[in-house]
């Protein structure tokens, strides 16, 4: 195994937070994975322009995973190159990783832990916690599992290589994910009931507005994500039509 | 002056959306304080971002998918809001940022297939282009941020002076009316969750802890 240095990983590590910089429908992540390779493999294929090359535009291919999730692909992919591991190797692996990365991400970070600590910080403005108090909370919670997650992901790809998928076994994210998806429906529970009784919230509104709030909640729950865009579309249209009312008054 | 720095905040939170750390400081709650305070009224901009934060709960940048842009639909709607004052300021804001997040999407999508054009090819010449082809879509998502931002606050605060001195309801019934709205993301949230039967206890319980919270502070 050629020796990548604690410089290089660093850079490598750093480059990983830019790796949807060049997001595109074509290859996806493959251009920010090359990004983040590229000082390794620099180091790797020093003697050997032509290899380097190689190495490239290989990683320049179709790639798409979770971006917080990616860094375990990325540090298993430095671990083969540097392992001299086989064109085709690395390939079938980046294949083989990215659906299961992708999926495990979305469901664990953007469906569950942002949420989560968004309506933590949610809670507590409406509890009367200053702002700057709430949005802190909220980066820096947030932050600690992002950051975590990302590193623990470069250090077990880095070590483990092709068997990661060990790693994956032993934090097991599905569990881990179930748990933060409880712990969501705790705080949104928490939510509502600082809305409910909070300052400024829908017991003050009045038990029309609070009506009102019960059935779209219900209407939410029952439609899902379909709602979303007439939910938007009906609270222009009536801002719009309640402003165009008072200018004509 | 001023709306070329909210025109600023808006591209450089934009960033933080898809190319560059994803460190959530686009969420509309940090947006919104953040936009406050350049513009001199953090309480307002927590208000604003912290009601589109509850419409946006189930909105988030996943993979390939098209979704509301956050970050400058906050960044717009408290540059509105500020504009017209109360007690209309918050709807119209609020409303402005829900149509802005739109175009933000829209120009989204457009910022990823520019991407897909200039991105280099795996099999081409000099595949080390791709370091200023990385850089450059960066620079790109800025500008781009940068001036969806610019022409949604300049055409919203030019649009909300007809309006913002004729609001007809008052502050409550204003926030009766956006907390409906956000009330429909907290159903499609618990939905996502699993639904009321499988998440009853934990949601009464939480609740029950929420009305508490109300009572003791």
């Amino acid at each position: 195994m050629a020796v990548l240095s604690r410089r290089v990983l660093a850079s490598a590590f750093a480059r990983s937070f830019l790796i949807q910089g060049s997001w595109n429908y074509r290859t996806m992540l493959g251009t920010g994975f090359a990004f983040a390779m590229l000082p390794a493999l620099r180091l790797i294929f020093k003697e050997n322009p032509v290899a380097l090359e190689a190495s490239v535009r290989r990683h320049l291919e179709h790639f798409n995973a979770h971006p917080y999730l990616s860094n375990i692909a990325l540090g298993a992919a430095l671990r083969l190159e540097a392992d001299g591991e086989s064109e085709d190797a690395v390939r079938r692996f980046k294949v083989a990783v990215r659906g299961p990365l992708g999926g495990l991400g979305d469901a664990l970070v953007w469906a569950s832990w942002l949420p989560a600590v968004s309506l933590s910080a949610l809670s507590l403005v409406w509890l009367g916690v200053p702002g700057w108090v709430a949005v802190l909370v909220f980066l820096a919670v947030y932050n600690l599992g992002h950051v975590w997650l990302r590193a623990w992901g470069f250090k077990a790809g880095l070590a483990e290589g092709m068997g990661v998928a060990r790693s994956l076994g032993r934090v097991a994210l599905a569990r881990l994910t179930e748990r933060v998806r409880a712990l969501a429906a705790l705080l949104l529970g928490v939510l509502l009931g600082t809305v409910l009784g909070g300052e400024g919230g829908l017991g003050e509104a009045g038990v029309i507005w609070g009506g009102l709030a019960a059935a779209a909640f219900v209407a939410g729950v029952l439609v899902g994500h379909r709602l979303w865009r007439p939910t938007a579309v009906t609270v222009v249209a009536t801002v719009a039509v309640l402003a165009t009312f008072g200018w004509f008054l | 002056m001023e709306l070329l720095q909210i025109a600023l905040v808006g591209g450089v939170l934009a960033l933080d959306g898809t190319s560059l750390g994803q460190f959530m400081v686009s969420r509309p709650l940090v947006a919104g304080v953040l936009t406050g305070w350049v513009l001199g009224d953090p309480a307002l901009g927590l208000l604003v971002g912290a009601i589109l934060e509850l419409y946006l709960l189930v909105s988030f940048p996943s993979g390939g998918a098209r979704f509301p842009e956050g970050a400058t639909a906050t960044v717009v709607a408290v540059a509105v809001a500020a504009a017209a004052g109360s007690p209309g300021g918050v709807p119209l804001g609020v409303a402005a940022g829900l149509i802005w997040g739109q175009v933000g999407g829209w120009s989204i999508s457009w910022l990823r297939r520019a991407n897909g054009r200039f991105v280099p090819e795996p099999d081409a010449e000099n595949p080390e282009r791709l370091m200023a082809a990385h850089i450059g879509a960066m620079v790109l998502d800025l500008a781009r941020g940068t001036l969806v931002t610019l022409v949604g606050a300049a055409s919203g605060r030019w649009a909300v002076q007809f309006f913002a001195g004729a609001w007809p309801l008052d502050s409550t019934d204003s926030a009766g009316l956006l907390l409906v709205g956000g009330a429909v993301s907290a159903g499609i949230f618990l939905r996502d969750l699993g639904g009321f039967r499988r998440r009853k206890f934990l949601l009464a319980a939480g609740v029950a802890l929420g009305l508490l919270g109300a009572r003791l502070l």
